[in-house]
């Protein structure tokens, strides 16, 4: 097991209802998970909460047997380390080149002192470079990430995170903002990347044709609790509706499909 | 309704009146007064031409040493403001003593004037530019060190977070996630107040701070009044070059867009 969570709850600060209730679940090495649910549903609260991003409640939750919620700051800095993590918003540094963004994700390989001086290391360069390239960009190593479109600011977070060499890549609704051509090529290629590499891929996607292509495993969120936990072709009509519930978002993203 | 429209429009109409004669009453200002002065001020103006430009040299030098006086004043201003600002941004230090402990000291330092920080250095380490570049120091720590935490408090938490996710330290989100988000904001702000800087380094020397107010001091005490016109031009022709030198490096550095966005 990569990931074990035993009966995580979350409430967020000035909110009523809880954001995650009783969540359990293991996840084992290699797996391609994705976590499917409406707007609200705790998706990417139970994402953030596996690399402590959000500090759940209540719960625990061990990576590869440690408990990174109650170790210390450096502890968590560290396994933090070894899970990347894909936003929605991309969420680079726009004004920095491509190549320095990347480089980001050796910042844990790196002292204090040879950040500040801005400094890497030959094997840092490498990395970043050889991920730019696995991912496309290599002819815009030098742009400034604003320059680029979406679905080359979404290259270049996957390059950053795996520059890390990360054994897990948490994905939050990594294709939300962008267009059903690009949707799929995204997916395909960070999918690629961790069937290649072995990385164990959660992430969390709204539609559900999509959940069913690209997960090897399907865990459907709702009201914050999981309602569903199987293989994508185990999913019936009434799970679906148990997720989604009898509601707009079920004709958009389940019924209809995408 | 509309009678309580009527008394309001009214009680509006007479607190205006009030405090206007109010302010009158209490500074002596008058139109006859200044009427009466015309004469003066014109015999005063004649009497400043031509500009006197036989000390020249000792003038421009002291223009010189004032512009020397704003780019030190600003340069260790922004050096001490730049690490300080981040104990006083919410979004980095969570210690509420420590956050508002940087905050006031920012505006202590930001609310007392040059001026007056002037007179204060002069008293402790006497007369000359030296305690005027640290009256500018003072100042500008507080005004950068304000505007700085201030900046950084708008970066986008997300990019903290996503940062943050990469297993980087506080001072690696700091370096590689916060900074260069507010780089641009920051050299503006120091530009700004270097043009700042060198105006108000130009009265400093009326307190005996260094720089060419001290000049235009003594050739007013001395009835010296063409050098007065001549150091007065002095003075306005270099704050119009440095303050179009520093609009275009602005520009240039950090893009018109960042300067609309903010109203710069």
């Amino acid at each position: 097991m990569i990931v074990k969570i035993k009966n995580l709850n979350h409430k967020y600060r000035n909110r009523h209802e809880e954001a995650l209730k009783n969540v359990s679940l293991n996840i084992k090495r290699g797996e391609k998970i994705v976590i499917i649910g409406s707007s609200g549903s705790g998706k990417s609260t139970l994402l953030k909460s596996i690399n402590r991003l959000i500090k759940p409640t209540s719960g625990k939750i061990l990576f590869n047997g440690e408990d990174i919620l109650s170790c210390d700051q450096r502890k968590a800095e560290c396994i933090r380390g070894k899970i990347g993590m894909i936003f929605q918003n991309f969420d680079l540094i726009e004004r920095d080149t491509v190549l320095k963004n990347v480089l980001n994700g050796r910042l844990k390989y790196n002292s204090t002192i040879r950040t500040i001086l801005g400094r890497f290391s030959k094997e840092d360069y490498s990395v970043a470079r050889d991920n730019i390239k696995r991912v496309g960009l290599e002819k815009h190593e030098e742009e400034r990430v604003s320059n680029l479109s979406g679905g080359e600011k979404q290259r270049v977070a996957i390059a950053r995170a795996l520059s890390q060499n990360p054994e897990l890549i948490l994905a939050d609704e990594p294709v939300s903002n962008l267009d059903p051509k690009l949707m799929k090529e995204i997916m395909d290629l960070l999918k690629g990347i961790c069937d290649e590499k072995g990385i164990t891929l959660i992430s969390s996607l709204h539609f559900l044709d999509f959940a069913k292509k690209y997960g090897s495993r399907i865990i459907g969120m709702q009201d914050g609790k999981i309602v569903f936990d199987g293989k994508p072709d185990k999913l019936t009509e009434k799970d679906i509706v148990d997720i989604y519930g009898k509601t707009k978002d079920w004709y958009l993203y389940g019924k209809v499909g995408f | 309704m509309s009678i309580q429209k009527k008394y309001k429009g009214v009680l509006i109409g007479l607190t205006i009146v009030i405090v206007y004669y109010w302010a009158i009453a209490g500074t002596g200002t008058s139109p006859i007064s200044f009427a009466e002065g015309i004469p003066n001020m014109i015999d005063f103006v004649v009497r400043m031409f031509p500009p006197d430009i036989s000390n020249l040299n000792v003038f421009l030098v002291k223009a010189i040493e004032t512009l020397q006086m704003a780019i030190l004043g600003s340069t260790i201003g922004a050096l001490v403001a730049l690490p300080l600002s981040f104990l006083a941004a919410r979004n980095i230090t969570k210690n509420r003593f420590i956050y508002h402990s940087v905050r006031t000291i920012f505006d202590v330092f930001r609310g007392i004037n040059e001026i007056i920080w002037g007179l204060l250095f002069v008293s402790m380490v006497g007369l000359g530019p030296f305690p005027g570049v640290l009256a500018l120091s003072a100042h500008v720590t507080g005004a950068l060190g304000r505007y700085f935490s201030e900046a950084i408090e708008t970066v986008d938490p997300e990019k903290i977070k996503a940062i943050a996710s990469t297993g980087a330290n506080k001072f690696q989100i700091i370096v590689r996630g916060i900074f260069p988000e507010v780089k641009p904001l920051f050299t503006n702000y120091v530009l700004y107040y270097l043009e700042n800087n060198f105006r108000a380094a130009t009265v400093l020397g009326l307190v005996g701070a260094g720089g060419i107010g001290m000049e235009l001091i003594t050739s007013m005490r001395l009835f010296k009044n063409q050098e007065v016109l001549t150091i007065l031009i002095i003075m306005v022709v270099m704050v119009a070059i440095i303050d179009r030198s520093s609009a275009y490096v602005r520009k240039r550095i950090v893009g018109t867009e960042i300067m609309h966005q903010h109203n710069l």
